[in-house]
């Protein structure tokens, strides 16, 4: 058990016994706490609803072990980003160009027929000491090969956008169930208090929603905190980053002044009641965010940043300023503590057809901003302890669809990690000879999950939450760390 | 077929009569049964050659890659890769190998990667060595010493219940405790006290002195409205000083409608109530609201709790209440009820229809068995359940019942579609229907002539093709402009940019156009001309399928009948026809296809005078149907019967694994010999009667529980939804079972149960007491005093828009328009926003995929399961909206600008007002003396326009923001 003071990290300590037991029985420290180590406690689940949470659940928790990873950026390609045409070259379709597909394909997406097998358009080149090879889709990305590891072998279950989407982040289209960066935040806490923990900039309001950055089951404080939505413009976005989070109508001063008569007949009111947690809690609650108004919107200014940072991002470009932006404030974000942020391409890369005009400019809007980011990652010797990921939600199909576009293809498929403990310059795993399956090293989205975790120090068999009468984890009853690609 | 002795052949048959009573027996026979019927084995006759390549190719393969979990001890989904036996046995699916058709043994799908179950799942085997397992399959897959080896069956594991099982708590029938007796009786006010203060009695400890009068009101009015009192309500319960004073508010709470709205909420919160779908593409549920209206309803209305229960289960099939009833009007109450069945949460685009459905079962499985029995049977979709009495059959025998529901108008489409179902008599929806097929019909007669123009054009212009082709290059090689080109040419301008643009992303984008762009310059012309003359062979071809189909669209609409669905032109057959005809160059919009631009020419610049006119009479035609017609009738997103199917028990829940049979019946562990047979299509009726019958001890205690809950915070069971054992335990058994009895024998009346509850002393008590008795019950567990609440989201929504007279009292009804789903990142997809609406949150469209950020940050849950109890957050973005966000400010000038009005008040008498308002008590002179005083500072430091308003202003936000509203003592 851990030494009780640590649990008042961020508060002032009750004044009473009572206030104390309370605090151990019933605040939501202490249940994080035993069911992360997994205590047998049948009525956890009826505690975690009880009394007001003392502390803050964002407050910092232990790994399991020694991290390498104290913060993770996602960088999700939605629509799903052909694999043989960006980081998997087959040059058996190029051989077999337009010849009929030599394996039976599983369920496909599309009904209807589909076309033989379609070369890819673009060219591949070796690039780095590594020699990874990479499209021309991505000639800026291409120069950081040394410090990604290229997961060729992905395995998803959703055929469809919205099964994807959700197995993606939650690890089940099935059920609805809390999001990666929630598991993460609950696991992990967050390192500024005065920002959101788990921050999704842009999200797109489809295949699921918010579901894929919502809490489920999991307490309601570790659900991402969206930034605008995907179909909105940066512009409109950066006046107000946060709900709530600007106050129209005083003075940084004048709030004070009312904050404080606010906060006096709080106190007297709590002094009346034995000084219940909840209610002193609140007043805590009251002073952070006071602190978060005046901290946080220097935090998303990203205008703040020098010119050549903004060049370097593609700021300066109206093709790559809108996911410029969001990566560069994702590094401002991860600059600044936050534990798990998200950038999503939106909804660009479902190519059923028009596959070389749509995956060219596609790749032109994501090329320069995410090379800008590994190189200022890198530079402010944050790439070790960074963990950078690329994924679209699936792949796309080695044969053609509608004679210029490719299919939905969740049975192998590449993304591609970078930072945080990931072995730099390797590729791991392989699909077929036509890229169609993975078949070394598979590793299936709870693998994916399991080792995202393990990178964060996180045992994902142990990252369990009560609820309904059973311990849930991110990884269901599956997972297995790919151990290959930790340095 | 396996030989089975004819003594366990007829051991087997008494088993079976058995079996009714006795679960286990019913297991044993089933399994025998089950063996009778199972594929015979493989081929067992082998020749020394196949032995050998056996031992070659095929028994190291297993040996490396699929006996560490296949073996005998493991029997990973009890399947045995070690032995002839255990091959020959199968796995829980069945046998691996098909004698019939070797070639689709399921083994061979497995190693295939063909189907959902991929083995092994490490990684796909190499080339070679599924040829060899392939190759022996076909053989008969010979397994040497097979003949030897036992052929009888493997005995299924037969399950039955432990005696702690059964006599876990949760299954005893309801007991009929008599209240204790107690020292202190004075302090009984109703039978609960009695159980309460009996537990206090034991362990010493005192009950917290009643709360203050003002306390109690602003309690109960939350507690039971949702909504504040009024300061004239405060009053008139100060000033009333006779002791039925709280039984008159509480009466009057009660029979207001705001009653139903609140408590209503609360079901709501158990049926996971949204208006969309949810997952993958969020359609809405366009009827939704009417189930919501429906449950409101019947909380104000005290429904009957069993009745609730039958309602919302199957009350399609429950006659029409009233005894006028038409006779051919439905029960449009009790259809609408089933709402509680069809809303759940449902991913329409998945792919895999089959899993679509049986993840829609499995979710009417979970709300039903949460909702009304307390128990997560959904455990039990892959496996036995692990800790409750629960089998994987007891799962499929209601996913029977669920699976012979109608739950979809079509479920084979791409995005398959809800179920509408009407509220009127089937003749008067007849008439609408037909009224609309019509109108669908002139709607088809339009795309049908428009086709025709689409032919006519191309058949006149088609043989310009390669002139088309050659100026385009002009422009996009030679850098001249359209215009000039097409003048010079005598083409179609906006033609020609089509041809350009399409030319000018060539082979790369659109790989047919190869030959176009390898040309040598000298062969240009004779290359298009080759373009050309396909196109046309195709043409030909083609336009006489599509006149066809608008001869036949018209004799359709002629004759008044359907009209066929326009061919579809499969691309992959021709892909530059495709292109050029139906997307691109030669292919002209639709007529509503004007947002974005047109990339192509608009269909009514090429149409003829003729074609014009038709269309306009048509369209006229459209205008006056459309304006006579039968408004639609109401609908309501309910369920039907549909084609009785059993299921079988699915292995691990795939449903590529089925095992044993699972024929429609209830929870073994609860059903009695005497329970009535199933009978109809899909046995909901009888699965709600039995829910609802006075034997079954569960919903009951479940009912009484969430009351509890929802009246104090927390229930006498603190896992409302679980009462299994993984849920917590009764801190007052007999309480819990004198409620669950009264509730029964008081003919179900949840307003009645509330009566006990709230006229007891332990529901009066303040929310403090001693520390010592407090310290003795940490997490008040025997009700030493009241729990303080937090105020849900609603309250507090719908407090603040209460206290300044926004609040619209109107109930019911949707603000949800349309149907389907909306465009990627629309703000259709986001639910509306609370803040700018003024009607109360229950009104409010839940669209799930994005539920208002208000709702999110303050605890509202996810609405896509049962939430029979909320968690309750505390953290600095809740604090944020208090402190900033435009409600607070709104509300506070309005309050401010109230106070101001008071005709010849001291500024003290404003402060009280703005206490008896907000906070619902009058201040002390202390209080008024330091509020006036920050007010005064205020002004003079920060007043602009209007200080004294800006002053009543700060304090007014200052009292909405307090922990003084923002908790219930």
């Amino acid at each position: 058990m851990e030494n009780p003071e640590k649990l008042f990290h961020h508060f002032e300590k009750p004044t009473t016994r009572r206030g104390l037991l309370r605090a151990a029985g019933c605040g939501f420290g202490y249940l994080a706490m035993s069911a992360m180590m997994a205590e047998e406690a049948r009525a956890d689940e009826a505690r975690a609803a009880a009394a007001g949470a003392l502390l803050s659940p964002m407050a910092p928790k232990p790994p399991n072990f020694t991290p390498h990873a104290k913060r993770v950026i996602f960088l999700f390609m939605h629509g799903g980003p052909s694999s043989v045409d960006t980081f998997d070259p087959k040059p058996r379709l190029t051989l077999d160009n337009g010849k009929p597909c030599p394996i039976k394909l599983p369920l496909a997406f599309a009904k209807g027929e589909m076309g033989p097998l379609m070369k890819s358009p673009w060219e591949f080149k070796q690039y780095g000491q590594s020699g990874i090879p990479v499209s021309s889709l991505f000639p800026n990305v291409a120069q950081h090969v040394d410090d990604m590891c290229v997961i060729r072998s992905m395995v998803g279950e959703g055929v469809d956008h919205g099964a994807a989407l959700l197995q993606t982040f939650t690890g089940t289209s099935t059920f609805i169930r809390p999001s990666m960066g929630s598991w993460v935040l609950y696991g992990l806490g967050t390192e500024n208090q005065d920002l959101p923990g788990f921050v999704t900039i842009k999200p797109t309001l489809s295949h699921g929603g918010a579901k894929n950055w919502a809490s489920a089951f999991l307490p309601g404080a570790y659900q991402g905190t969206a930034i605008g939505n995907a179909g909105m413009k940066v512009a409109d976005i950066k006046g107000e980053p946060l709900e709530y989070l600007l106050n129209k109508h005083y003075s940084p001063d004048q709030q004070r002044f009312e904050l404080d008569m606010l906060q006096n007949i709080n106190k007297r009111h709590a002094e009346v009641r034995h000084h219940d947690p909840q209610l002193e809690a609140r007043i805590q609650a009251l002073e952070l965010a006071f602190r978060m108004q005046s901290e946080a919107p220097e935090s998303f200014n990203v205008d703040e940043e020098s010119e050549a940072t903004k060049k370097l991002y593609g700021l300066d470009e109206e093709v790559t300023r809108d996911f410029g932006w969001q990566c560069l404030l994702a590094r401002r974000l991860a600059e600044r503590g936050v534990r798990y942020l998200q950038c999503t391409h939106s909804y660009k890369w479902d190519q059923h057809g028009e596959l070389f005009v749509k995956h060219t400019s596609n790749a032109k809007e994501v090329d320069k901003p995410i090379a800008g980011l590994l190189a200022d990652l890198k530079a402010r010797d944050m790439l070790k302890d960074t963990l950078v990921i690329w994924a679209g939600e699936f792949g796309r199909t080695p044969v053609s669809q509608g004679g210029d576009g490719r299919d939905h293809n969740p049975y192998g498929y590449s993304i591609w990690m970078a930072g945080g403990g990931v072995k730099p310059g390797t590729i791991y795993g392989a699909t077929d000879e036509i890229g169609y399956h993975a078949q070394e090293d598979r590793m299936n989205l709870h693998d994916f999950h399991a080792t995202v975790l393990a990178l964060l120090g996180l045992e994902h068999t142990k990252l369990t939450y009560r609820y309904s009468g059973r311990d849930f984890r991110l990884t269901d009853v599956s997972g297995v760390v790919a151990n290959k690609i930790i340095v | 077929m396996f030989h089975i002795p004819e003594p366990i052949l007829k051991f087997t048959i008494r088993l079976a009569f058995r079996a009714q009573r006795t679960p286990a027996l019913a297991m044993l026979a089933a399994a025998v049964a089950l063996a009778q019927t199972t594929a015979t084995p493989p081929n067992l006759q082998q020749t020394a050659a196949q032995t050998e390549y056996f031992e070659k190719n095929v028994r190291p393969v297993f040996v490396k890659n699929c006996q560490m979990c296949h073996n005998a001890k493991a029997k990973t989904s009890q399947l045995d890769l070690t032995s002839a036996s255990g091959f020959q046995a199968g796995g829980a699916g069945g046998p691996v190998v098909s004698k019939d058709r070797p070639e689709e043994s399921r083994i061979l799908k497995a190693i295939g990667y063909e189907e959902s179950l991929k083995m092994p799942p490490m990684g796909k085997l190499k080339a070679e060595e599924i040829a060899s397992i392939t190759e022996w399959v076909k053989m008969g897959a010979p397994w040497p010493g097979a003949e030897s080896a036992a052929a009888a069956p493997p005995a299924k594991p037969v399950v039955s219940f432990t005696p702690e099982q059964k006599a876990f708590w949760a299954f005893q029938p309801v007991a009929n405790p008599t209240p204790p007796p107690v020292k202190d009786t004075a302090w009984v006010r109703t039978p609960v006290d009695r159980f309460v203060l009996a537990k206090l009695e034991e362990k010493g400890l005192q009950p917290a002195p009643p709360a203050d009068k003002a306390t109690l009101l602003r309690r109960v009015t939350f507690d039971l409205t949702g909504l504040p009192p009024t300061p004239e309500q405060m009053q008139a319960f100060l000033d009333d000083k006779s002791p039925d004073a709280f039984r008159k508010v509480v009466e009057r709470l009660m029979a207001s409608p705001q009653y139903g709205e609140r408590w209503g909420r609360h079901w709501l919160d158990v049926a996971r109530y949204a208006d969309s779908t949810g997952n993958d593409e969020d359609h809405r549920y366009p009827y939704a609201w009417r189930y919501r209206d429906y449950v409101i309803d019947a909380f104000n209305q005290d429904l009957p709790y069993n009745q609730f229960i039958r309602e919302q289960l199957a009350g399609d099939l429950l006659p029409a209440s009233g005894a006028a009833a038409d006779p051919d009007m439905p029960n449009r109450r009790g259809i609408v009820a089933t709402g509680f069945l069809a809303l759940g949460a449902k991913a329409l685009a998945q792919t895999d229809k089959k899993k679509m459905l049986y993840d829609v079962y499995d979710e009417q499985v979970d709300v039903t068995s949460r909702a009304f029995l307390g128990l997560t049977m959904a455990c039990a979709r892959c496996h036995n359940h692990k800790f409750d009495p629960i089998l994987s059959k007891d799962y499929y025998a209601l996913v029977s019942m669920f699976a012979s529901t109608k739950d979809f108008a079509r479920d084979d489409t791409g995005v398959a579609q809800l179920l509408y179902v009407p509220l009127v008599p089937k003749q008067e929806y007849a008439v609408y229907k037909a009224h609309q097929d019509r109108m669908d019909a002139l709607r088809t007669a339009i795309e049908a002539i428009d086709n025709a123009q689409r032919v006519n054009w191309v058949r006149a212009n088609g043989s310009h093709m390669s002139e088309y082709m050659l100026a385009a290059r002009s422009v996009n090689v030679d850098g001249k402009t359209s215009t000039e080109v097409a003048a010079t040419a005598s083409l179609d301008e906006p033609v020609l940019k089509v041809w350009v643009k399409y030319l000018k992303e060539g082979s790369k984008a659109h790989p047919q156009l190869a030959d176009w762009d390898n040309s040598a310059p000298d062969r240009l012309a004779a290359t298009a001309n080759a373009y050309q003359a396909r196109f046309q062979a195709r043409f030909d071809e083609w336009s006489k399928v599509l006149e066809k189909w608008q001869a036949d669209v018209q004799a359709a609409v002629a004759a008044n009948t359907k009209p066929p669905a326009k061919p579809h032109f499969e691309p992959g057959k021709d892909q530059f026809f495709y292109e050029v005809f139906l997307e691109g160059p030669f292919s002209f919009s639709e007529p509503d296809d004007d947002k974005p631009p047109p990339k192509v020419k608009p269909i009514e610049l090429i149409r003829s005078a003729d074609a014009k006119d038709q269309i306009a009479a048509i369209q006229k035609q459209l205008a006056e149907m459309k304006a006579s017609g039968p408004p639609e009738p109401d609908m309501a997103c309910a369920v039907a019967e549909g084609q009785s199917v059993d299921q079988k028990v699915f292995a691990r829940g795939d449903y590529n694994n089925p095992t044993e049979d699972a024929p429609k019946a209830f929870p073994t562990l609860l059903a009695r010999p005497t329970d009535p047979p199933v009978k109809t299509t899909s046995g909901r009726l009888e699965l709600a009667n039995w829910l609802a019958g006075p034997q079954n001890p569960l919903p009951a205690r479940v009912m009484v529980n969430r009351i509890w809950a929802w009246h104090f915070g927390d229930g006498i069971v603190r896992t409302p939804d679980n009462f299994g054992k993984m849920g917590d335990r009764p801190s007052n058994p007999e309480l819990l079972d004198f409620l669950a009895r009264q509730f029964v024998d008081g003919g179900w009346s949840v307003k009645n149960i509330q009566r006990l509850i709230l006229f007891s002393s332990t529901y009066q008590m303040a929310s403090d007491t001693d520390d010592k008795d407090a310290e003795a019950d940490p997490e008040n567990r025997l009700m030493t005093r009241f729990n303080r609440q937090r105020l849900d989201v609603e309250e507090i929504r719908d407090g603040v828009l209460a206290l300044d007279g926004s609040l619209d009292p109107a109930m019911g009804g949707t603000l949800q328009k349309g149907t389907g789903t909306d465009g990627e990142n629309s703000a259709g997809r986001l639910s509306l926003d609370p803040l700018k609406l003024t009607r109360r949150t229950v009104y409010l469209p839940l669209r799930r995929a994005n539920l208002p950020t208000l709702l999110n940050l303050f605890d509202f849950g996810d609405a896509t399961t049962v939430n029979g109890k909320r968690t309750i957050t505390n953290v600095a973005p809740q604090a944020l909206f208090a402190m900033n966000s435009e409600f607070g400010f709104e509300h506070s000038r309005k309050l401010a600008e109230m106070l101001l009005a008071m005709p010849d008040a001291t500024p003290a008498r404003r402060v009280e007002a703005a206490y008896l308002r907000i906070l619902n008590r009058y201040p002390t002179s202390d209080e008024v003396d330091t509020v006036l005083t920050y007010m005064q500072k205020y002004s003079t430091k920060y007043g602009k326009d209007n200080a004294d308003l800006e002053a009543w202003q700060s304090l007014c936000h200052i009292l909405l923001s307090s922990n003084e509203f923002l908790y219930l003592d």
